[in-house]
């Protein structure tokens, strides 16, 4: 996308500036959009994003700058704008580019580039919204959305990397709105990855669509949440969450190398109950979170984030690794050109364990079943998390006993880690979007049921 | 201007009415670290949008290339896209052959600081709360300073151009005392950078750590809750497509059947105020250049009307109240400018009498909401208060309810009004009763 000679004139010019470190990440994105209500198509968008992102590293400072053009002027001023303050003799030359482009574990066929395929995806939503609404007369509502992208990169760097990836993401949803009387409760269901449109095959409209409607009639039966410390089986699939939030962004060499995770000293040391497994893995193939380079050009990796409750990595940028001294993890991501990379998660989950979840509901005098968990949100530096239930049910004496709604689970990273009991072996996995200090990635998380002895649920009873 | 022209003229081609949309943006954003400055960013950006309607079917389409290939692209890609779109015969460029323009010197003043004494400034932001009492570190830092303008032209003749100014500084500190430890932070927006008060937010931000650094939670029950400064606009913003006529045109909003009836307690007044110059969302034209007003959302606890651009207001028989909002990347949508809650009639004294939790920080607002049934659950944290005085800090809640059925658990509303940090909202204090927290 960017002319090698031009690449190697501004990469000359950072380094003339005395930069220890330069990197272009050029960018171009396709985006197409359907979204549906009801049975009608509501808007369908698309557009093009295309810009380059210049860093320049003088020590540890990262000085970073983007534009929409690729003109070699334009990148130039860009790099001498931002080292104004930093200019001192070369201390380096750059390396011969070495171009490369990576084994494609994720080879997608039904492309942007080859269509859009829009009444192919509209039909997928419209079969959705009509099995919604055959589940029940009280399903009020529904909306659909198809999201499809194929993002180029090509990255060059001072040490003579010169390497591109395409990645075609796919995401279709549906969510429901149930209605009876002044009563309204939504559910949702979604699937994606790092796959073309082939993935119709894959998932299924009568599912996306049952599930969401079978979701809302559920939350419309739904009694107020009793609230109160108490033992939490959290299911499969999204139920990772918790994970995601309550440390795997305390792993990230972002908040380690600040010295902002309440982890950044505890490499080796029993962190989590030793029924706990966890990893963070890019390299699965068509997997949402899922890359076969990272925006700074490593390949990625599978990580193991914890072993048997013992911390045995983080997860490693170029910064965050010159910082802390830890490996490189091919970690480094970032939402488009306009955002510099840091260390993020891919698909980060807990491994399967041996536990049965009817064990795990048995065990429960007073409790919470959580099968379906939203989003949520962490404070590194203290490792106080959130996160929402979705779908939850009343659990008395070993027994679910009604629908609850409304509920959060708050805790810290280093509590509920050692309070996971029993981990089940009905793993799943999930798509979400994650945002941090680079912006918004696709990432997966998941996991099978598991049981959190104990749990602040926040609750309306 | 050109370019404009040109993508106009592409579209009347094709027999379709239009507008495009073009936004640019400088920004510079600055990052500290151990005393010395960790990023340095900065950027310029472009970005031109098209809606086309045909046939009453609207599509729309970006890009960031400005060159005609593109921007051909781009008009052929919204022709393409209007075709799937069902029929919508409200949605209309509007007829408004006018040229607006906003006002530099209220909405994007300029100033003479250099890009030397922005880099200073985050520097003793850094070093300063630093340097404070039981403060680790101050991992999350920075100022930045944007400028952003968006033009509109349509095939009516509309040509509006907008330009604003706005710098942000922040800071939040890890603070610890043996095993206790703490995040909190403060920050500041203004329209120039010389109005940026750093020592305000070293203060405010240390202040606020050590207030909560040893909170606990309180028993699980019902409470009288004041939601602070922040906390009371974030609560109405996260429901705030209760008055979305867009929403409600699309069977979504709970609302969308009670124009007319009494909702909330009798003494709230609600309004949508861009007319208020000191705040950010002051805005004199909307995405469609139609003029804005103040409106009357909640009166008397009555709702009285759903904010509306054109599309909407035509669906319902309605003028537009100018709150049509697109971007670019986007379709016609509605928003909200800023918000503003009258006064009420309670003293300050008066609301803050007897035991009530003030809640300085929420969690989780981005999930554990449902604006279609009105129920959230979220983190929180804040102070247990007695008679206007903080007596405990509190940590490690949750706060449940139904934010419908809370708008009539009003006990008071004060009458001292202010803004909150963004200065998106204005509004006096309320104290909610029998609020389900979870400890």
């Amino acid at each position: 996308m960017l002319d090698t000679s031009v690449a190697r004139s501004v990469i000359d010019h950072a380094l003339f500036l005395g930069a220890d470190f330069a990197e272009l990440f050029i960018e171009r994105n396709q985006v197409n959009n359907i979204s549906t209500l009801s049975s009608e198509v509501q808007a369908v968008q698309s557009g093009i994003d295309f810009g380059i992102g210049v860093r320049v590293i003088y020590g540890t400072k990262v000085l970073y700058g983007y534009t929409n053009r690729t003109d070699n002027d334009e990148l130039c001023r860009i790099i001498t704008e931002l080292s104004a303050k930093d200019l001192k003799d070369p201390v380096t030359t750059g390396a011969s580019f070495d171009f490369s482009v990576p084994d494609d574990i994720h080879h997608a066929e039904k492309t942007l580039t080859e269509g859009s395929e829009v009444e192919s995806k509209v039909e997928f939503l419209r079969r959705a919204d009509r099995t919604a609404r055959a589940a029940s007369n009280m399903i009020s509502q529904t909306r659909g959305g198809c999201l499809q992208r194929e993002q180029s990169v090509e990255i060059f760097t001072s040490e003579g990397l010169h390497a591109s990836d395409i990645r075609n993401y796919i995401r279709a949803s549906l969510s429901a709105i149930a209605t009876n009387g002044s009563e309204q409760a939504t559910g949702s269901f979604n699937d994606g990855g790092l796959i073309g449109w082939e993935i119709q095959e894959a998932i299924d409209s009568d599912r996306t669509g049952s599930e969401a409607a079978r979701q809302a009639l559920v939350n419309l039966s739904a009694k107020a949440c009793p609230s109160g410390r108490m033992p939490v089986v959290i299911g499969p699939g999204f139920g990772g969450v918790i994970f995601h939030e309550a440390c795997g962004h305390l792993l990230e060499t972002t908040s380690v190398a600040k010295k902002a995770s309440v982890f950044h000293d505890k490499m080796g040391e029993m962190i989590a109950n030793p029924v706990v497994n966890a990893v963070d893995d890019g390299t699965m193939a068509k997997e949402w979170g899922s890359i076969n380079i990272d925006d700074e050009g490593m390949p990625t990796q599978h990580t193991q984030l914890i072993k048997e409750g013992q911390l045995t990595s983080f997860l490693a940028d170029r910064v965050g690794s010159q910082q802390t001294g830890y490996t490189r993890t091919g970690s480094g991501r970032r939402q488009s050109y306009k955002f510099a990379p840091a260390s993020r998660m891919r698909n980060t989950f807990i491994e399967p364990g041996d536990s049965a979840l009817d064990d795990m509901i048995d065990s429960i005098d007073r409790g919470i079943y959580a099968s379906h968990m939203g989003g949520g949100s962490v404070q590194p530096g203290t490792g106080e998390f959130n996160f929402a239930v979705t779908e939850g049910y009343y659990v008395e004496d070993g027994k679910v006993q009604y629908p609850v709604k409304a509920a959060t689970l708050i805790s810290t990273g280093p509590a509920v880690l050692k309070e996971i009991s029993m981990v089940g072996a009905d793993f799943a996995l999930a798509c979400g979007m994650c945002g941090s200090v680079s912006g918004a990635v696709p990432t997966t998380v998941g996991q099978p049921s598991i049981k959190v002895d104990d749990i602040l649920v926040g609750g309306n009873a | 201007m050109e370019a404009a022209e040109r993508v106009l003229g592409w579209i009347a081609e094709a027999g379709a009415t239009g507008d495009l949309m073009i936004a640019e943006g400088s920004s510079l954003s600055l990052k500290a670290r151990d005393g010395e400055l960790e990023e340095h960013k900065v950027s310029s950006s472009q970005v031109f949008g098209v809606r086309v309607i045909k046939d009453d079917k609207a599509g729309v389409a970006y890009s960031e290339a400005a060159d005609n290939a593109a921007l051909r692209l781009m008009v052929d890609q919204a022709l393409v896209n209007a075709s799937y779109a069902r029929s919508d015969a409200n949605e209309k460029i509007p007829n408004t052959n006018i040229t607006l323009s906003t006002d530099d010197a209220v909405l994007a003043p300029t100033d003479n600081v250099s890009v030397e004494e922005k880099i200073d400034a985050v520097l003793r932001l850094e070093r300063e709360l630093g340097a404070r009492d039981k403060v680790k570190n101050v991992p999350y830092n920075g100022v930045s300073d944007v400028t952003a303008a968006q033009r509109i032209f349509s095939t009516a003749g509309l040509e509006a151009t907008s330009r604003i100014r706005a710098c942000f500084s922040q800071a939040a500190a890890l603070v610890e005392d043996g095993d206790k430890n703490v995040m909190e932070g403060w920050g500041q927006s203004a329209r120039r950078f010389d109005e940026l008060d750093i020592d305000s937010i070293v203060d405010t931000a240390h202040a606020n750590c050590l207030a909560l650094l040893h909170g606990e939670a309180v028993p699980s029950g019902h409470y009288d809750v004041i939601f602070d400064a922040q906390c009371q606009p974030t609560m109405f913003s996260t429901f705030s497509m209760m008055f979305s006529g867009k929403a409600a045109k699309d069977g979504i909003n709970p609302m969308r059947d009670k124009v007319g009836e009494i909702i909330a307690d009798k003494r709230l007044h609600l309004f949508d105020s861009p007319l208020m110059d000191d705040g950010f969302g002051y805005a004199l034209f909307d995405d469609e250049g139609s003029p804005t007003a103040r409106t009357s959302l909640i009166s008397g606890g009555s709702l009285e009307t759903f904010i509306h651009n054109s599309a909407t207001a035509a669906h319902f028989g309605l003028r537009t109240t100018g709150n049509g909002a697109r971007s670019p990347r986007s379709t016609l949508a509605v928003q909200l400018h800023q918000l503003e809650i009258g006064a009420g009639d309670a003293d300050d004294a008066a609301v803050t009498a007897g035991e009530y939790l003030e809640l300085t920080d929420l969690t989780g607002t981005h999930s554990g909401a449902n604006a279609v049934a009105g129920d959230f659950s979220f983190g929180a944290s804040g102070f247990l208060c007695r008679d206007g005085e903080r007596v405990e800090p509190v940590r490690n809640i949750t706060v449940a309810g139904n934010f419908y059925e809370m708008l009539n658990k009003i006990s008071l509303i004060g009458k001292t009004r202010r803004w909150d940090m963004d200065r998106h909202a204005f509004m006096p204090s309320i104290r909610f009763s029998d609020i389900a927290i979870s400890g």
